[in-house]
């Protein structure tokens, strides 16, 4: 059975281009508009790897990837980064939401800046999840 | 009525990041998450002779995108939550979508810069925003009469009372700033023919009672923790508040909105919808209770 991915995008034009470079590798795409909806999805579906974008409407990257990564039962899913917010500025988000009280948690397993060749994208999901 | 979440709507020539800027000390309040909203009229991207632009829309949004991109960088890292939207579409209807969508609890809007034969043929669109609008409605003004750009529009408000229940809502709004505010304060405009008694005891009687009225909001407010001060003036309510904002030298004017109904506004005009418009300051409207 192939693996699933779950890409959380509020822009159609980057879930599409995601969409097929999942499927020409040969894995089961999910999409999900916003932070919100990717949460529902990740609690229903139980995804092999997350493909997260950072700035979007309802609930952001950020937020949604703090409450993963402090989820005893989601913790585990392997999360790369792909957003137009520059990756410093993301781990700086996080590094000010833990000093704000918030528990310490790990970096994604990959950060790709939009825009991202379909090369380089297929090579990164492959090296976190083979 | 704490301002946790608000809705920022951009068109990048009234407001740009420089007055989000001066809106960030409400994190001392309550605020934690700012959604951007950008909004492409149609009739940029949607011409009848030459049918729909695709083109034309992708540059704009890619536009929008790049400047929300940065501001939301600079945001993140001070550990706040940032949302975005890019649409198509009317700017009141999709303000309005987007304020429901994401729940805000303020909706901040610039100025509009339309000319007399736009404002003819269009109206405006934040008059129409005010009516329709569910939320507070911060219309923010760069420049205040003399030309100072306020850095905390929130520090020194004036709260102008009618005794509708908006203004008494907008009372209770603002006491839930009392971290940011610094003084406030609170004015009546009694109208000429309020005071038209027979004799100067009378007319001092009848200030002496609204001054007592006022002073009673007043106490509620120092109750918070907030100095507050309070005024009377007489005359024409738009010439006077915007008198009164100088004299105070407010930040902010502070109104209920008007419960008016659109055919009713027109006929009588509104001073909450006047003031937004052409007031040199910056207008926070407060809606009454929705029925």
């Amino acid at each position: 059975m192939s693996k699933k991915v779950l890409v959380v995008d509020d822009d159609p034009d980057v879930r599409l281009f995601s969409v097929n470079v999942l499927e020409e590798n040969g894995y089961t795409p999910i999409e999900a508009t916003d932070g919100e909806e990717g949460m529902k999805f990740v609690k229903k579906e139980k995804p092999d790897l997350i493909l997260l974008d950072v700035l979007m409407p309802k609930e952001s990257g950020v937020r949604l990837y703090r409450n993963l990564k402090t989820d005893a039962a989601l913790k585990k899913i392997p999360v790369i980064m792909l957003s137009g917010i520059a990756r410093k500025s993301f781990l700086r988000s996080q590094k000010v939401l833990t000093q704000f009280g918030g528990a310490e948690i790990p970096e994604p397993d990959a950060y790709l800046e939009k825009p991202v060749e379909p090369e380089e994208l297929a090579k990164t999901i492959k090296k976190v999840i083979g | 009525m704490e301002i946790k979440k608000l809705l920022f709507v951009t068109k990048f020539e009234q407001l740009c990041f420089d007055a989000l800027q001066s809106l960030l000390n409400l994190q001392e309040a309550a605020l934690t998450h700012v959604v951007f909203l950008n909004v492409i009229e149609r009739d940029k991207v949607a011409m009848y002779r030459t049918g729909y632009k695709k083109d034309e829309e992708i540059r704009l949004r890619e536009r929008a995108n790049i400047r929300f991109i940065d501001w939301a960088e600079n945001l993140f890292e001070q550990g706040m939550e940032v949302g975005v939207y890019i649409v198509v579409g009317t700017l009141v209807s999709q303000v309005i979508k987007s304020a429901q969508k994401e729940e805000t609890d303020l909706i901040v809007i610039g100025r509009p810069q339309k000319g007399v034969l736009e404002q003819l043929y269009s109206g405006s669109d934040v008059v129409e925003l005010l009516r329709r609008a569910s939320t507070p409605v911060l219309v923010y003004k760069h420049t205040s009469e003399g030309g100072k750009i306020s850095d905390k529009p929130f520090e020194r408000p004036m709260l102008a009372i009618d005794w509708s229940p908006a203004s008494m809502k907008a009372a209770e709004y603002l006491k839930n700033l009392n971290n940011i505010i610094q003084q406030i304060d609170v004015i009546h405009v009694a109208s000429e023919k309020a005071l038209a008694g027979t004799s100067a005891m009378e007319i001092q009687k009848t200030r002496k009672e609204i001054r007592n009225r006022l002073d009673e909001i007043c106490d509620s407010f120092e109750a918070e923790g907030i100095s507050a001060r309070s005024h009377v003036y007489i005359g024409d309510p738009d010439e006077e508040i915007e008198k009164a904002a100088r004299e105070c030298q407010a930040t902010l004017i502070v109104l209920g909105s008007s419960a008016k109904a659109a055919w009713m506004e027109r006929w009588l005009g509104s001073t909450p919808r006047t003031i937004a418009e052409k007031s040199a300051f910056s207008t926070l409207l407060i809606p009454p209770e929705q029925k």
